[in-house]
């Protein structure tokens, strides 16, 4: 397969079809280049979430193939798969820490991929891996929350912790679904901010879920919208214009502003 | 469609053997069987099985009357009762065949048990009630030294069993549990087949257990040990596994993201989650083992229930007393220090 040089995804005809039948998408094909920061908008239901967790193979595809850095990833199986979702970070909605550990040892829980198990599981991280979370943590300005328990800390920052955590697989492409739905919208702006960090200063490439239509045009450079499982939009932020975002949501909806 | 379906077979089959099960109570009551006709089992089970044939013939012409059968009631689905109109209590069909059943089971309990209000006022039995109590309320001090000893070891013994019951239930509930095992056809077959000699073996009574192995190894603690490990390993795996299944899905989703490995996403993202509750169903299996292990020795598994038979067979009922008194003692403070631990780890 020969993709242009910047091109670090590329999806091609996707299908996804679960064990009950619900098509949840239908021939996807889209492209994403190194360093963009990519936001799929679309109602609730449309396949967002599928789509994002077909990428890192959390869901097996039904048909079509996945590209990623000009490698097909479709059918990799096991250590495989395991090595694809190191290089593929993701984010959740709920966060997904574990709760009772620390959060120094939830970011350090990114790096167990490249741990051999009986290490892992004695805990035995090298101090340069904990040097390094350290190191993340301060970038997302958490630094002095580590030796706490992660349950303790506030919605906004079990979301940083998360980060880091994504931060510490050092991964070329990272997945967000729905990062800041259960956030305030103050806490929002931070949490969009440091992704937006890691996407510029690091040179990770963000695809991105959201529901905000004021939070797209604000973070992303390039927007794909679903509708029922398909793709009914490709193009810049700045492009989805009343007519479009009618399309999108329906006929009766209404813009939201999360300012 | 399919539940509808398992529901009405499921309603059926219950009003079948109520059904026959009254029309058996009424054919012993007419027949009055004597002893020999009463113990030829495989006679008996055929009739038995026919007036049950007659009762599921019945069941369902009462369905296709749309009459409501207790059965129907049970297992109807929720959106159809909201659909029937109410009617006046004692017009339900539903309400007799269960008022009906029960009144029968009750006369027919009255019978067997040989129920009977001048045998438990009777002088001279009474008289002996008497004694025994009294005798059970001054108890036999002498004996304490043994009495504590034999209960040490009955402490112990139940101690062994639930802490070696320990790595084996945490090994197989991973195995016994759903959401771990229900990704793949392969893991779904060792679920079941776990889960099924699981509950086959739970329903093994530790008592059972303690029979079969006091002929192994010989009477003593070590087969009453050997008895309540069998019995915690299926006890303490069905608890595990069901901690397992309710653990939250967002941590397994979240660790398996980074990549890491299924011994690793057990060991970082589900055992935090279990742990606790781990520990305190584990504190009250011991508490449990401890009194079993008391009803064990009865049958020859070591500790203070061997003791106990030992003296309640030679009649010497203040050394009974003793030992029902340490035993009471024990078991309730184990009951309530496992109460206060298992409380502190909530
Ligand atoms: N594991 C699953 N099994 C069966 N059907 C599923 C599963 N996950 C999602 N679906 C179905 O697939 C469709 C797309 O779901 P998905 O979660 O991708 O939507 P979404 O765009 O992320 O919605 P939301 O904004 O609510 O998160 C829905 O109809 C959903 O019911
Ligand atoms: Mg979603």
């Amino acid at each position: 397969m020969d993709l242009p040089a910047d091109t670090i995804l590329s999806v091609q005809n996707l299908e996804k079809t679960f064990d009950n039948g619900v098509r949840a998408l239908k021939n996807i094909s889209f492209d994403v280049k190194r360093g963009e920061f990519l936001v799929v908008i679309g109602l609730s239901g449309s396949g967002k979430s599928t789509l994002l967790r077909c990428l890192n193979r959390m869901h097996d595809p039904t048909a079509g193939k996945i590209f990623f850095q000009n490698e097909n990833v479709t059918d990799w199986q096991g250590p495989q798969v395991r090595e694809l979702r190191r290089k593929i970070a993701m984010i959740f909605q709920h966060f997904n820490l574990v709760t009772r550990h620390t959060v120094l040892n939830n970011v350090l829980m990114g790096s167990l991929a490249i741990m051999p198990t009986w290490k892992s599981l004695l805990g035995l991280f090298p101090e340069s891996l904990q040097k390094k979370a350290m190191g993340y943590l301060q970038l997302v300005g958490i630094q002095e929350k580590a030796r706490i328990r992660a349950g303790q800390l506030s919605g906004g920052q079990q979301q940083r912790v998360a980060i880091a955590r994504a931060l510490m697989q050092e991964p070329q492409l990272l997945l967000a679904d729905e990062p800041v739905a259960s956030l305030d919208p103050a806490t929002c702006h931070v949490v969009m901010d440091y992704l937006e960090k890691v996407n510029r200063e690091l040179g990770v490439t963000v695809i991105c879920n959201l529901h905000f239509l004021s939070l797209v045009r604000r973070y992303a450079t390039r927007v794909i919208a679903l509708k029922a499982g398909e793709i009914v939009f490709q193009g810049s932020p700045a492009d989805i214009d009343e007519e479009w975002f009618r399309r999108i949501y329906g006929e009766s909806a209404k813009e939201v502003h999360v300012n | 469609m399919l539940t509808k379906k398992n529901g009405s077979l499921k309603a059926l089959i219950l009003d079948s053997f109520t059904f026959g099960y009254l029309a058996s109570v009424v054919l012993l009551v007419l027949s009055q069987p004597d002893e020999s006709s009463l113990m030829e089992l495989g006679r008996n089970t055929l009739i038995f099985s026919l007036l049950v044939a007659v009762g599921a013939v019945v069941a369902f012409i009462l369905e296709k009357k749309g009459v409501v059968s207790l059965g129907n009631f049970i297992f109807e689905l929720a959106h159809l009762k909201m659909l029937r109109t109410p009617k006046a209590w004692y017009r339900n069909f539903w309400l007799w065949q269960l008022l009906i059943s029960f009144v029968v089971t009750l006369i027919v309990g009255f019978k067997l048990t040989d129920f009977s209000m001048y045998d438990l006022l009777d002088e001279s039995g009474f008289q002996g009630a008497v004694r025994i109590f009294s005798a059970l309320l001054s108890p036999e001090w002498s004996v304490l030294p043994r009495a504590v000893l034999a209960i040490i070891e009955t402490i112990y013994i139940a101690f062994m069993a639930t802490v070696m019951a320990i790595p084996v239930a945490f090994v197989l509930a991973f195995f016994a549990a759903k959401n771990i095992m229900g990704r793949t056809v392969g893991g779904l077959a060792i679920y079941f087949s776990l889960r099924t000699l699981l509950n086959v073996s739970r329903s093994i009574e530790p008592l059972i257990w303690a029979i079969i192995f006091s002929v192994w190894v010989g009477i003593g603690p070590f087969a009453g040990m050997l008895a309540l490990f069998f019995h915690s390993i299926s006890s303490l795996t069905k608890q595990y596994s069901e901690i397992i299944e309710s653990a939250d899905e967002g941590p397994i989703e979240g660790i398996t993201a980074t990549g890491a490995n299924s011994i690793q996403v057990v060991w970082y993202a589900i055992v935090p989650q279990v742990i606790l509750p781990y520990i305190a169903f584990t504190i009250y299996r011991w508490d449990i083992n401890v009194r079993m292990a008391t009803i064990i020795g009865l049958v020859g598994g070591g500790g203070i229930g061997t003791l106990l038979i030992q003296y309640q067979g030679q009649a010497m009922w203040h050394e009974v007393g003793t030992l029902a008194l340490l035993i009471v003692v024990i078991v309730w403070s184990m009951d309530t220090v496992s109460a206060y631990l298992r409380e502190a780890l909530k």
